[in-house]
């Protein structure tokens, strides 16, 4: 078995690795996809690429970082931002664009500016898509924050390729439990989230 | 086909309340009602989309429960207002879907697909490998029509088929459609709520209101003799006068009574005494060259002497075919100043339509 | 710069790489397709059990691959095997849950129609409800496309052969040329299958659901 403080560590890493790259995410996504909702040949070109990008290979993805950052926290970071920004602009973007016409309006008529129709009415009625795109960024993050140990971004795949390489059952095990557990309950804080946000807005 | 003492309820409400009525071999049978008044309903009785709760629904003389449902459906066209064409069939594949099913051979179902979709006016070359999206609303439900027909089936259901298309669209379908049964002689029920597709279409009416078929009877009947207020209401006295338009001569006839027919070349003296004594003050007489006239009381007795023929007393008359509608009956009769117009087919007469009753009637 | 392409290409075996990597995922994309239908068909006709698979199949799709690849181990051994139950594993469910919802998903005035000229239940089923549902399917299936695709690169890890070979040689000797050429070898591969995906998907769409 892996000495605890050694596992609790690896723990730690990987979180900080998943948390760090939704922040980052949260905070590029967030204003390119309300550029998107002005701009419409901007929303056609960052559409686009994330739709292609979201066909690459995340290990291909972690590769070829290298090249350009090297290896470490950082670049790990920097693959894990890739990987798992497309789904927060996605449904971002179409969370803050398939709000009901008639709802912007009459906020429209009321006199809110284009921003203010953001800021009180789409961004509002978005919560939901996007947390289901939080929720789905996060479980991608955590599977390639495993991948990233590769590259030296240490987390929980450390142990586990450590386990592959020595042929130890019981150390990949322990490196893969607890990747699934931070899975599992990722996927259930969002959900609940998400729920708490639904119940909220009155569709 | 009939219904027997039939009641389907949904919740406690009876959508479908006792109904029996009859249908005959080759009439077009309209039921006619707002929505919500069961017509629906008792059309998807008939080839049990959904299942009586009470009574009985008899095919030739057989209840429908103890058939095949698949079957029983399969032998019966079914036309929807949604039309419901597969969109991911061609026109062909979608005629032909039943007959595929069945197994005919390609080339009959090719044969078969042409035919129909003549029979409906689409040319087969250029419509039968066409997807639903690609064809008008009117082609789309001609092709509805097609595919019901394609099993031949003795049976057409047909609810509010032409209710989505615009007003001049519908009259266009409804004439063709009314050409087509011509030649198909099929036994179709028909609903709708609206009342001059039903007087266009029907040989029979069937008045439905909160699931009670209220009235059974041809246009006029309806038009003429409403049993209740409910009916009168919903046929609408207004609409009398738009009858004019859809009710034909054999709608408003009075049928042929011996009584009228004189012979030829009798005595004014004889004539006048039937025609006192059947209190009749108009005659038709068939003269031996085919020629019919008529005869009337006054001119007659006007006449000094009454051993002349009755043939020197024959004045010309209006003779119109059985389908002629009444608004032209109307105009012919006052082009020619005449009250009287009989109405013969081929060399049989078979009524009088006389414009003072049907205009009495009509007001 | 070409010749270093044409170097490595052949020192990393990208040719024999390549094809390892396709024939799995040619596989892998096989196995999921008929598995996802035919239970997409099974809960359909016995919507109950329904439930609990999708639950259990949400489950897997949250957990890393890596860890997945971990459990799949010491029952299938390294390579080929458990690469392929993997891209399965995850597949299933984006298939699976499109076919459900396109099948049941079949506007009901088709099933009026289709019943009422006759269809049997099993005709509905086959000949209007899975035809009808074909753009949802392909488009499970192109969302299963980019996950094998992931999956098999990843197979390289455990000794499975394919692309994912090169790029792990690549990080360990730090071949930045080698690193490089597969990793955009292996982006533009997933690219392409993923736009043939959607072509399809978008051709299927509009023949079937034009409105």
């Amino acid at each position: 078995m892996v000495a605890l403080v050694f596992l609790i560590d690896a723990i730690i890493e990987q979180l900080s690795l998943v948390f760090t790259s939704l922040i980052i995410d949260i905070c590029i996504a967030f204003p390119l996809a309300i550029l998107s909702v002005f701009y419409k040949r901007f929303s056609y070109l960052v559409l686009t690429i994330t739709n292609m990008a979201q066909a690459i290979p995340s290990f291909a993805l972690v590769a070829i970082i290298v090249p350009l950052a090297g290896i470490g926290f950082l670049p790990g970071i920097v693959a894990i931002v890739l990987g798992s920004i497309l789904p927060i602009i996605k449904n971002m973007y179409i969370g803050l664009t398939k709000t009901n016409p008639a709802l912007i309006d009459s906020g429209r008529g009321m006199g809110l500016t284009d921003l203010q129709l953001v800021r009180y009415i789409r961004l509002p009625l978005a919560y939901p898509a996007i947390f289901a795109g939080l929720k789905f960024s996060a479980i991608i993050a955590n599977g390639i924050a495993v991948l990233t140990a590769i590259i030296g971004s240490g987390g929980l795949g450390r142990i586990i390729f450590e386990g592959l390489a020595s042929f130890n059952v019981n150390k990949t095990l322990s490196g893969a439990i607890p990747a699934i557990l931070i899975a599992l309950s990722l996927d259930l804080i969002f959900s609940i989230a998400e729920k708490k946000l639904k119940s909220k807005s009155v569709y | 086909m009939k219904f027997d003492h039939v009641t389907k309820i949904y919740k406690e409400t009876k959508a479908v309340d006792d109904v029996s009525f009859d249908i005959c071999k080759g009439e077009l049978f309209v039921l006619l009602g707002s929505s919500g008044s069961g017509k629906t309903t008792t059309l998807r009785l008939i080839n049990r989309l959904i299942d009586p709760d009470e009574g009985t629904i008899y095919l030739n003389g057989n209840d429908t429960k103890d058939m095949n449902p698949v079957e029983l459906r399969r032998r019966m066209g079914y036309v929807i207002q949604q039309i419901g064409l597969f969109p991911h069939m061609t026109v062909k594949e979608n005629i032909g879907i039943i007959p595929k099913l069945e197994r005919w051979k390609e080339e009959d179902i090719s044969k078969r697909t042409n035919e129909l979709l003549n029979l409906v006016a689409l040319p087969p070359d250029y419509f039968r490998s066409r997807y639903p999206h690609q064809l008008s609303g009117g082609q789309q439900q001609r092709v509805g029509l097609a595919r019901a027909l394609a099993m031949d089936p003795p049976l057409l259901l047909m609810d509010e088929p032409f209710g989505a298309l615009d007003p001049l669209l519908r009259m266009q379908l409804q004439n063709e459609f009314l050409s087509i049964k011509r030649k198909l002689e099929k036994t179709i029920v028909f609903v709708t709520h609206d009342i001059e597709e039903a007087f266009t279409l029907a040989d029979r009416i069937g008045v439905m209101h909160n699931g009670k078929i209220l009235q059974i009877g041809t246009p006029s009947e309806l038009l003429f003799n409403p049993v209740n207020e409910i009916v009168s209401k919903i046929i609408g006295s207004e609409n009398k006068f738009k009858a004019i338009k859809f009710l034909q001569a054999k709608d408003v006839m009075i049928p042929m009574d011996k009584k009228y027919l004189l012979q030829e070349n009798m005595t004014c003296q004889e004539a006048v005494n039937i025609m006192i004594s059947n209190k009749i003050e108009l005659s038709i007489v068939k003269e031996s060259n085919g020629d019919i006239k008529q005869v009337i009381l006054s001119d007659l007795l006007k006449n000094e002497d009454m051993r002349r023929s009755i043939n020197d007393f024959g004045r010309k008359l209006v003779i119109v075919p059985p389908d002629e509608n009444l608004s032209s009956i109307i105009t012919l009769l006052k082009s020619s100043n005449e009250k009287l117009a009989i109405v013969m087919n081929q060399n049989e007469i078979q009524g009088l339509v006389m414009i003072d009753s049907v205009l009495i009637n009509l007001v | 710069m070409l010749d270093t392409i044409i170097s490595v290409w052949a020192t990393q075996q990208l040719t024999l790489r390549t094809i390892q990597h396709l024939s799995m995922f040619f596989i892998a994309l096989s196995i999921s397709i008929i598995i996802a239908i035919i239970a997409a068909l099974l809960v359909y006709s016995n919507p109950r059990v329904g439930n609990i698979w999708f639950n259990i199949l949400n489950v897997i799709e949250t957990i890393p691959e890596l860890a997945l690849f971990i459990f799949l181990l010491p029952i299938l051994g390294l390579g080929e095997p458990p690469t392929i139950a993997a891209c399965v594993l995850y597949s299933i469910l984006p298939i699976m849950r499109n076919t459900y919802t396109g099948l049941a998903n079949v506007s009901n005035e088709y099933i009026e129609i289709a019943k009422a000229i006759g269809l049997t239940k099993n005709e509905i089923l086959f000949k209007i409800r899975l035809p009808m549902a074909l753009p949802l399917i392909s488009g499970g299936i192109r969302v299963a496309v980019v996950y094998t695709m992931g999956i098999i690169t990843l197979g390289g890890l455990i000794a499975a052969g394919g692309l994912g070979v090169p790029l792990q040689a690549g990080i360990h000797q730090y071949n930045i040329p080698a690193i490089i050429i597969a990793s955009l070898w292996v982006g533009t591969l997933g690219v392409v299958f993923d736009a043939v995906a959607w072509i399809i998907e978008n051709k299927l769409a509009r023949r079937y659901n034009p409105w």
